[in-house]
């Protein structure tokens, strides 16, 4: 299939009520490591053009992402070896800035400033082009008031709070030695100034409770998970030895969706290197449910509409296997 | 500061974060070597922290305190001030105190513990629990990188205290037991150069390392929030039974020991409650120890609660004294005269206060004037 391929006609029942989630793979030969800005640029165009069942990415994006200052949330915990990768930012940029938008409203921010630095990214809290700060950089901090939902009671970043109008969530899909599963939902703990309360009982209903804090409800339009490189076992810091080439972004507007299909795929890779679920092994993800009742999203497998879509090293799409 | 202004300046202030702020520096500080704000841009302190062992298949285990977190590679524990950096555990903040102050030691309350005299008191960021009463949550409930913070040696902190002539050192308005390493290395050189150390704790603190610290230290002062595991769990977010464990262990040290209770209106401040704690002070304790009601000000998670009314306060005071505790106090309430110390055998006031002043002292070294009995504590 070539470029038609987004029109095609789905193979899956969707409708209204459920949650879309592409999961967008780059074939090669073997399995990449790790992606150009280029080759990240064709996965969340075809992802994200999914997603908005839109043709076109601009389109898509007007469709996704409202007017205003966006945000990009990265994850900076485990440096370069395992955080956000500086190339899957570089061309989300590029396709906001190529559908119109101002790089001067866009904000790439994470906890603290250094851990951006240590995970690869170049600093700028100056007053012109694309930001890359984090909430310590100076005269931003935590908003005065604190925002309750649940169990949680939490100073939000300003920059979420005053700065951005929308926000993207660029996680990274891992392991997580409490959690079970550090995905979308775990990386907004990055956007409160007390994430260290939040870890008992394998993070639930914390990690729930946190993206249901506003402004983090209303302002996160967009899950972007990469699951490019999985640290599949030993996270969320980096353990080399636990590292599984998946090669694809997760891509939902449903946070929670898009963190039930990445749990998916964790547990399939696991299964792939004979490791035991996660619920075997004390990590059960109970958060997830405990999402979907508070009423951020789906976590319901059978109430999720799957897309998969291999992009080849020519850019063609076709249809492709979660696993 | 409007959003547009704030993108702008956000590139004008950057430009100065590496630029130490004098202002952040008490006035009583400066010209002092070595004592100067922390220059965030040197990342925060890397002092291998105590009581913590590694765990088989990666991680460690913090045991300072009773949650024993178990932290992970790039993690911090529950305090939110020690981080795993390749399964060596530091404590962050060793050396940064972001507040300083000359206190009254009247105000931590210690009552029989050198009335009248100083205190040097500092905390860092962080704490091992999360009162939903807390007063200074602003730095207890922020981890390090949060707070505006000195950097102040332990050495250089005993200088400032010898140099403004403040007899003691106190460990207070957060939680010490997070900064266990630096409270000991400064009580420690201050017993070397004869400056007085107190801690001022919720009491949430494993048997070993108390152990290990109380001989540095000349007096504690602890928070015991309630008599009921429920009220830690859901108010507080810690285990009354570490509490009860470490207050014995303080008190079978021969350590001189204070407690204070905060009376929330409709959570933990039934009479059949001010009974219960009367009887196991008394039991565990002893009737000499003081216990200091404290009067509860709506704030952080509780908004919605009244101040404590000075009646309910008055009824604890009243079933205290009838349980047999010789030395009940009320706080928060100035003026009035449960804040005064008198003697249990013929009822001389002993000590007159208001707020955190002395205006009458009949005492004799450890005894009153009136009746020669002997008062506990350190005068
Ligand atoms: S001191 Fe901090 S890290 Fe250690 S067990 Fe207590 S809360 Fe956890």
């Amino acid at each position: 299939m070539g470029k038609n391929y987004l029109s095609a006609k789905s193979k899956y029942v969707y409708n209204k009520y459920m949650s879309k989630v592409v999961v967008v793979k780059y074939i090669n030969s073997a399995s990449p490591e790790s992606l150009t800005k280029v080759q990240y640029g064709q996965l969340l165009s075809a992802g994200i053009r999914s997603v908005a069942g839109a043709k076109d990415i601009n389109a898509a994006v007007r469709g996704l992402i409202p007017d205003g200052v966006v945000g990009m949330k990265v994850n900076c915990l485990a440096r370069k070896a395992n955080s956000t990768p500086v190339k899957l930012v570089e061309a989300m940029t590029q396709i906001l800035t190529d559908a119109g938008r101002d790089d001067n409203d866009i904000v790439v921010w994470e906890r603290t400033s250094r851990e951006m630095k240590m995970a690869g990214f170049p600093l700028n809290a100056a007053s012109s082009g694309c930001r890359f700060m984090g909430t310590d950089a100076n005269a931003v901090g935590y908003s005065d008031d604190i925002y309750t939902s649940g169990e949680v009671n939490s100073r939000v970043s300003s920059i979420l709070t005053d700065v951005v109008d929308s926000n993207i969530n660029l996680a990274l899909l891992k392991d997580h030695s409490i959690a079970g599963l550090s995905a979308g939902l775990k990386n907004m703990y990055g956007a409160i100034h007390n994430p260290n309360k939040y870890h008992d009982n394998n993070c639930d209903p914390f990690c729930a409770d946190v993206s249901m804090l506003e402004p983090l409800r209303s302002k996160n339009r967009l899950t972007i998970i990469d699951a490019v490189r999985v640290q599949y076992d030993g996270g969320p810091g980096f353990v080399s030895q636990y590292i599984h080439n998946y090669g694809g972004l997760i891509i939902s507007a449903d946070p929670v969706a898009a963190d039930r299909i990445g749990l998916e795929i964790l547990e399939r890779i696991r299964k792939r290197h004979e490791m035991r679920p996660l619920r075997e092994v004390g990590r059960q993800v109970t958060y997830l449910d405990t999402a979907a009742k508070r009423g951020l999203g789906v976590a319901d497998m059978s109430a999720i509409a799957l897309e998969v879509i291999n992009v080849n090293a020519g850019g063609r799409l076709s249809a492709g296997e979660l696993i | 500061m409007k959003r547009r202004t704030f993108i702008r300046c956000v590139g004008c202030t950057a430009a100065a974060a590496s630029i130490l702020e004098p202002r952040l520096v008490p006035e009583y500080l400066r010209g002092f070597e070595n004592a100067c704000a922390f220059d965030f841009t040197k990342g925060l302190s890397s002092v291998e922290a105590k009581y913590y062992k590694k765990l088989e298949g990666g991680g460690i285990e913090c045991g300072i305190c009773p949650r024993h977190c178990r932290v992970t590679d790039l993690e911090r524990g529950y305090c939110g001030t020690r981080e795993n950096r390749a399964d060596t555990y530091y404590t962050l903040i060793y050396g940064l105190p972001c507040a300083l102050n000359i206190d009254p030691i009247e105000k931590k309350p210690l009552y029989h513990y050198y009335p009248g005299t100083k205190a040097l008191s500092l905390a860092t960021a962080g704490c091992n629990v999360n009162c939903k009463f807390c007063q200074n949550w602003e730095i207890s409930q922020s981890r390090p990188e949060q707070t505006d913070n000195l950097d102040i040696s332990p050495k250089a902190m005993i200088d400032i205290a010898e140099k403004r002539k403040v007899p003691h050192i106190a460990y207070t308005y957060s939680e010490p037991v997070i900064f266990y390493e630096y409270m000991s290395d400064i009580a420690r050189l201050g017993h070397e150069k004869g400056v007085k150390s107190v801690m001022i704790t919720g009491g949430y603190i494993e048997k070993e390392p108390l152990a290990e610290l109380m001989p540095h230290l000349d007096a504690i002062k602890v928070d015991l929030k309630s008599i009921r595991e429920d009220y830690y769990r859901d108010i507080v977010g810690g285990e009354l039974k570490p509490v009860l464990d470490a207050l014995i262990q303080i008190r079978e040290a021969g350590m001189w020991l204070e407690l204070v209770y905060l009376v929330v209106p409709t959570l933990n401040d039934t009479e059949a409650e001010f009974t219960e704690l009367a009887g196991w002070i008394k039991t565990y304790l002893g009737p000499d120890v003081p216990l200091h009601f404290s009067r509860f000000y709506p704030q952080y998670l509780l908004k919605n609660l009244p101040p404590t009314p000075t009646k309910t306060l008055e009824k604890a005071h009243e079933i205290c004294k009838a349980e047999g505790l010789n030395y009940v106090y009320l706080g928060n309430l100035p003026g009035h005269r449960a804040e005064s110390t008198y003697c249990p055998g013929c009822g001389q006031v002993l000590i007159e206060r208001r707020g955190y002043r002395i205006y009458r002292y009949e005492l004799d070294g450890n005894r009153c004037k009136n009746c020669n009995r002997e008062i506990p504590g350190l005068f």
